[in-house]
């Protein structure tokens, strides 16, 4: 394969000016938003001192409308607390211990021509870590000869996506309520795909590797989260620190046992990428095998914390926002001021050039894959706070990671964050027109649409596409 | 203890499945191994094949050979919608658009919106009817011991490999031929071809669209002993193909077929092995541990294949430098 040797980088206005924005986007949205928080407490619970909760919310398939009036009863051994639905159709049920909760909605108390609920969803059976607020116990009625799907919120996996920030919307909803939490949300879940895509526009900024196997470093962050959390019951915050310190390390490995070795038997880049294919299929079906094929929850509080007009996000959702634009910063810094980072974009302009010149090219990418790897390992574990985790969550997203990627312009670090903040603006709003199933689709069409009108990525010269 | 499995797995030399592979990593041969193109969305082209054959047979009636040129129509039509715009960038803008695209077909089968045409995750079951109403050999249990065959099993098994063996035989005349040179020539340096006058593209193009089209007959081959579901057109298909061919040897013909030979009944034995392991508890894991095994087995055999002996099994050491 040739390799065009004359790469670009945008220059650090352009960095700023796309982290700036994003930062600035959020912060407005927060701070507009604070007193309103403070005014309108977000859902009253009555006991709020319980350590865990399970949110019911009951609505119609048709229009989506909440459905008031609803009882449904929480249920475990002795404990058992029944609870009527509110004007919202909405209700928490504090509850005591971790544990598996049965969930039953009584049917008679559905309002008549509300619609009944499908077969198979009721009752159900809710797991509840230690620490989860707000486990999601979402029905949707479905009108009787109606032909709409039942997409019940606890199983929806990536598609539940910010705690209902986006389709908590009523059915009067203007076209703006609809948008504008889904480019809230979107613009998190850009943030976070950023982190993992910086990763894959280094290593092949630096190697020419195109790593398929990245995803699994993003899903194995997410699972060290999930250990250190859900299974150690340690705090959020170190089982974040051990999800990127860890990231590091397997980055670490990963370079010194596979890739260096190959690299200097002189593989070539497609062999090479056809390598990290089989890591990814080993190792993803590796996490399968250890942590069984279903949905892993991280306790967390999935209550809305912040609430400003249709835009709802729980507290995870601005933490891991925050983290990330300082990690990004960081990222920023470390490229364009320290002497790693530098060094860093002159192996990725030209390598022969870099090392002639006293760099020593394999000290730098042995720290790129530490970096890339524990940026994917943060990635990871706040995505996995942000929906659900599994064994393929990184595989999942591995697309649209390459999609940020392609579209900002390969191998320029800049153009990934740019690409991974449209990448996830689009993939959030396209909710709003075509079927929720569907809105990787609509990122990925996108990729192929760009690259037929300017294949060389947003932030990428055109003389690099060959 | 129970040994049938080793029959079993005997039987994957000639299973539907095994054909089926065998045709779609051919194509995948044709463009990769030929060509040097990175597709890496085969699965794609087999599913956009298996559901126009399927969705004209059972929704619209067609007889079986009109099921298939719509087949044919179809795979062309995405490996012209894909190459278009690809093709003449860097190889691996070809792969990611590929990938993406094989998963966008999946994404877009399995709408529920879509489950009166495509079935939805379900897929679509009984496209068989037209072929099985071809089928000669009188009604019967045919085989021996675990391996047992009826009719119109059999009448797939014969079909198929028979067109497999053609095909093969055709693509090897083709590479033998001058456009098998140019083919070739574009693999080595696309460059050195292009200074001879030769339209780099369109050839590119033509090994796309041959390469799309066996994929989409193989997915007839596998769908019409069993029927289409979607997920067994993911990512994870591409990849098993990948392993098939450079097993295999990814510039022969007949690599392709060995490879997916070999492919099966590998997996078929590790598997046959595991249940046994399970069942005696020769390894702590359980039933459902299993299943991803041979998930790891194909990816370290990938990388091993690839780092050690990327020729493959019967390919030439000279031409092992694809792409």
């Amino acid at each position: 394969m040739r390799h065009d040797t004359t790469r670009r980088r945008s220059g650090p206005a352009a960095l700023l000016t796309v982290i700036a924005t994003a930062a600035f986007a959020l912060i407005l949205a927060f701070a507009g938003a604070a007193p309103a928080n403070a005014a309108s407490s977000p859902s009253p619970s009555p006991s709020s001192s319980a350590a865990q909760s399970i949110q019911v919310w009951i609505r119609k398939a048709s229009d989506r409308s909440d459905v008031p009036g609803v009882k449904v009863t929480v249920s475990q051994g002795s404990f058992s607390q029944t609870v009527t639905s509110g004007d919202d159709g909405k209700a928490l049920v504090p509850v005591p211990a971790a544990g598996t909760y049965k969930v039953d909605l009584d049917a008679s108390s559905v309002p008549e021509g509300a619609g009944t609920v499908p077969t198979g969803l009721n009752p159900r059976q809710v797991v509840v870590s230690a620490g989860n607020q707000g486990v999601p116990a979402y029905y949707i009625l479905v009108a009787p000869g109606g032909g709409a799907t039942p997409t019940p919120g606890a199983s929806g996996g990536a598609s539940s996506g910010a705690g209902g920030g986006g389709s908590g919307a009523d059915s009067g909803a203007s076209l703006f309520d609809l948008i504008a939490p889904r480019i809230v949300t979107g613009l998190i879940f850009g943030l976070l795909l950023a982190l993992a895509s910086i990763g894959v526009s280094l290593i092949y900024g630096t190697t020419g590797l195109n790593n398929f196997a990245h995803g699994e470093l993003v899903t194995f962050g997410a699972l060290m989260g999930y250990v250190f959390s859900a299974v150690l019951g340690l705090p959020g915050v170190v089982a974040i620190i051990a999800a990127t310190v860890l990231g590091g390390v397997f980055g670490y490995v990963q370079d010194l046992g596979l890739w260096r070795p190959l690299r200097r038997r002189g593989v070539a880049l497609v062999p090479l990428m056809i390598v990290s294919i089989g890591l990814s299929l080993a190792l993803r079906y590796l996490f399968q095998f250890i942590f069984g094929a279903d949905q892993l929850v991280l306790p967390a509080d999935n209550r809305a914390a912040f609430i400003l007009g249709p835009v709802r996000l729980r507290s995870t959702d601005i933490i891991s926002a925050v983290i990330c634009i300082v990690l990004l910063l960081l990222v920023a810094f470390v490229l364009l001021r320290t002497r790693i980072g530098k060094a860093t974009r002159a192996v990725s302009d030209n390598r022969s050039l870099a090392a002639a010149s006293g760099i020593d090219v394999e000290r730098v990418i042995r720290t790129v894959w530490v970096g890339a790897g524990s940026l994917a390992g943060l990635a990871g574990v706040l995505i996995g706070y942000y929906q659900s985790l599994r064994w393929d969550t990184g595989a999942s997203i591995l697309l649209l990671i390459f999609a940020a990627v392609t579209l900002g312009g390969f191998g320029t670090a800049f153009g990934a964050l740019v690409g991974s903040l449209v990448i996830g603006v689009i993939t959030d709003v396209s909710t709003v027109f075509i079927p929720n199933n569907l809105k990787y689709v609509a990122a990925l069409v996108v990729l192929i649409a760009i690259l037929l009108v300017r294949p060389q990525g947003i932030l990428g010269k055109a003389s690099r596409i060959g | 203890m129970d040994f049938s499995f080793l029959l079993l797995a005997l039987g994957q030399i000639i299973s539907p499945q095994t054909i089926a592979y065998a045709l779609a990593a051919l194509g995948l041969a044709v463009q990769f191994g030929f060509t040097g193109l990175l597709n890496f969305g085969q699965a794609g082209f087999m599913a956009i094949g298996g559901y126009a054959f399927a969705i004209t047979t059972l929704h619209l009636g067609f007889p079986f050979w009109l099921a298939v040129l719509a087949t044919l129509v179809a795979t062309t039509v995405m490996a012209l919608v894909l190459g278009i715009p690809t093709l003449r960038l860097r190889a691996d803008y070809l792969a990611i658009v590929t990938i993406a695209a094989a998963e966008i077909v999946r994404y877009v089968v399995k709408t529920p919106d879509l489950i009166p045409l495509t079935g939805g995750s379900d897929g679509l079951n009984g496209a068989a009817v037209t072929f099985d109403a071809l089928n000669p050999i009188p009604p019967g249990s045919y085989g021996f011991g675990p391996l047992r065959y009826d009719e119109n099993d059999l009448w797939i098994i014969l079909v198929g490999w028979i067109f497999v063996i053609l095909v093969a035989l055709l693509v090897r005349q083709l590479m033998k031929s001058p456009w098998g040179r140019v083919i070739k020539g574009i693999r080595e340096d696309e460059d050195a071809v292009r200074s001879l006058g030769k339209n780099v593209f369109s050839y590119k193009m033509q090994s796309l669209i041959l390469g799309g089209a066996l994929g989409g007959l193989a997915t007839i081959i596998n769908i019409i002993p069993t029927s289409l579901q979607p997920d067994n057109y993911g990512t994870q298909t591409t990849f098993f193909l990948l392993t098939i061919i450079l097993l295999g040897g990814a510039t022969t013909v007949f690599g392709p077929l060995v490879g997916a030979i070999v492919f099966w009944i590998v997996l078929s034995l590790a598997d046959g092995f595991l249940s046994l392991a399970v069942q005696y508890h020769w390894l702590p894991i359980t039933t459902i541990q299993q299943g991803p095994v041979r998930f790891i087995i194909v990816g370290v055999a990938l990388m091993l294949i690839v780092i050690f002996r990327p020729s493959g099994l019967i390919g030439k050491k000279r031409e092992a430098f694809f792409a």
